[in-house]
């Protein structure tokens, strides 16, 4: 395929060539010239050899803004199913959406060495730049995403304030949402049951504590697996974790019924507690009511990472809440994290990292063709963006870490990985098929599953089990 | 004059043999006609009259469909699905949105068997989705009953 930048700069001085009001007919020549459908957009990185930095080569888009009656000609309806996307991009907004890039890379390192007043020029001009840029999709959408985000880093100063201002309500939503757009969500509640139903066999008192329960979407599947298990159904408990509500609505309660109603329709024993903290470090086990006779799952979806401070120290949270689950004496422990690492201490190689991981985050999204599902999502992963890029200290939530790195963390912590099996990945696999999504791929890692976009792992699962103690003398940690 | 009294007695017969026999006068037969259908005739037929839309409503109706071209589904499958919102749910929420369901209903004899897994997954899909209506949710399935808790009407 001529996708590489000789052709197209070809093709833009083909353009120049032709008479500017014929623009109906060049583009027609075009559309004829292509006999085939392109491969599927995707951001890929090449590395910039006079720089030395890498540069996001973003999806090519379609942008005629001077002729608009230019579109009836063309067959656009053909063109926007994903697999033909046909886009052409001119000479100079490819070299717009280059420059961007460039230019979001020197305005963090300025942000990193302290340079705020050409940080602030550079604002500047890369605000002029985005009007050439299509902003629609692309590398024109990321990098307006990034630019508010570095903008407010810089004016509110370090520390700033807290991207997420938004209400838990607001947050359950734009989750919600971001659930029904991509299917990474579905994947790491499926994944998890699965490997919670498996841990669960042969119980019949089984107790699930979710870290962060939101509208509890992740738990009727289970409970529908739990109800047509062979032997039976056990006696389902849940503990809910998640946000104090505000005004007196006792949103935890509220999902707990909606739960119990559907449990009680396919005949599972319910019981359902919520536990109401702000911070999940503030979450004491005696608070989650174990029973020593139960089987436990823990279940942490993009969780512990909120547990990470930037400090090393001992006793920090995140070593605190290990310790405690690790008493619990869980029968599994599901982790689903991002497969990114936003934890760095170096504002630009976060900054970096960032920005490739939530392109091709992006570039995923624009799969997804129901509204306002999408539009929700992009603001969901846009607050991350803004968390990741401007907050510090403990406003900065959002400190993904890779699965290497946790792996490392969960076996010092006196955990064992437990393979997530094959059911688990057939199960991925057509959750991806069920829902027709071309470009998303799922790996298996040491018993660990990830789902990513064009071979980029953008989310991680895994299980673990907590060593016994006397083990632990034994175990090297 | 003779000849149209002619025509007219010809038609005469003719109308008392069309009356005999009325489609609508025959439940059982109108069940086995539409049992033969596929989903989106199914919704046709339910246009057409009061009766052929209770017919096509039928769940069992859909539980045929949905297994038709399928191993019997795992056992206690049903009490579940019913008590989700039943077959023509289970249709129209999971099925009709995946691409699946066109391969079972154009190329019967193409089609590939659902896998006991795909079974579940989508039972599992299911679930979740009632769920959502439960949360007062948006009703995707148009299925023109706005029940906010459909599995009360199925309990028996």
């Amino acid at each position: 395929m001529g996708n590489s930048p000789a052709d197209f700069s070809q093709l833009a001085s083909d353009a120049i060539l032709y008479n500017p009001s014929d623009l109906a007919c060049w583009v027609d020549s075009l559309l004829t010239e292509f006999a085939e459908p392109p491969p599927t957009c995707s951001s890929d990185f090449i590395v910039d050899p006079v720089n030395n930095q890498t540069v996001v080569n973003s999806a090519w888009t379609f942008a005629e803004p001077h002729t608009p009656q230019v579109h009836q000609n063309i067959t656009y309806d053909e063109q926007q199913s994903l697999d033909n996307q046909l886009t052409v991009v001119t000479a100079m907004e490819e070299d717009s959406g280059i420059r961007l890039v460039h230019m979001l890379m020197t305005c963090a390192e300025c942000v990193q060495s302290g340079d705020l007043s050409l940080a602030t020029s550079l604002i500047d001009d890369m605000q002029g730049l985005l009007t050439h840029v299509n902003t629609v999709c692309g590398i024109g959408k990321v990098a307006g995403h990034f630019i508010d985000a570095l903008s407010r880093r810089i004016f509110q100063g370090m520390g700033g304030g807290s991207v997420n201002g938004g209400s838990a309500f607001e947050n359950e939503i734009l989750y919600h949402h971001f659930y029904e757009a991509c299917p990474y969500l579905k994947f790491a509640h499926f994944t998890a049951n699965q490997a919670i139903l498996e841990a669960f066999d042969g119980h019949d008192c089984v107790h699930v504590v979710d870290f962060n329960l939101m509208h509890g979407l992740q738990w009727p599947a289970l409970i529908q697996a739990l109800a047509l298990r062979p032997g039976g159904p056990p006696l389902l408990r849940l503990t809910g974790i998640g946000p104090p509500s505000p005004d007196g609505r006792d949103s935890l309660r509220e999902i707990g019924l909606r739960l119990a109603e559907l449990a009680r329709s396919v005949n599972v024993r319910f019981a359902f507690r919520g536990v109401a903290a702000s911070r999940l470090e503030d979450v004491k086990p005696w608070m989650l009511q174990v029973n020593p006779k139960e089987a436990v799952a823990v279940n942490s979806i993009m969780q512990l990472h909120r547990l990470l401070g930037c400090e090393q120290t001992r006793n920090s949270p995140i070593d605190t809440v290990l310790s405690w689950i690790r008493g619990l004496n869980p029968k599994i422990m599901t982790v689903v994290e991002q497969e990114a690492n936003h934890n760095q201490p170096g504002f630009l190689d976060r900054f970096t990292e960032a920005l490739y991981y939530y392109s091709t985050m992006f570039d995923s999204l624009e799969a997804c063709r129901i509204q306002p599902e999408k539009a929700l999502a992009e603001i969901y992963i846009q607050r991350e963006i803004g968390n990741v890029v401007s907050c510090e200290g403990s406003a900065r939530v959002e400190r993904h870490e890779p699965l290497a790195k946790w792996r490392r963390r969960l076996s010092g912590a006196g955990f064992r990985a437990l393979r997530l099996g094959s059911n688990a990945f057939k199960q991925a696999s057509m959750l991806l098929t069920l829902f027709s999504a071309e470009g998303y791929s799922v790996e298996e890692n040491e018993g660990c599953l990830s789902l990513g976009w064009h071979s980029s792992p953008l989310i991680a699962a895994s299980a673990w089990q907590a060593v016994p103690a006397w083990d632990n003398h034994m175990s090297s940690s | 004059m003779v000849e149209e009294r002619y025509q007219e007695g010809a038609l005469e017969i003719i109308e008392k043999k069309r009356t005999k026999f009325f489609i609508n006068d025959h439940e059982d037969i109108v069940v086995e006609i539409l049992k033969r259908l596929d989903a989106r005739s199914l919704g046709v037929a339910a246009c057409v009259c009061r009766l052929w839309c209770s017919v096509a409503r039928n769940d069992s109706l859909w539980e045929h469909l949905c297994f038709r071209h399928v191993s019997p589904p795992p056992s206690g499958s049903r009490p579940v699905i019913v008590a989700l919102g039943g077959y023509r749910r289970f249709y129209m929420a999971v099925l009709s949105r995946l691409g699946r369901a066109s391969t079972i209903v154009t190329t019967a004899a193409a089609a590939a068997p659902w896998t006991s897994d795909e079974f579940q997954l989508s039972l599992s899909l299911f679930c979740v989705d009632c769920y959502e209506r439960l949360n007062g949710g948006v009703d995707r399935t148009n299925g023109g009953d706005n029940v906010v808790k459909p599995h009360r009407r199925r309990r028996r």
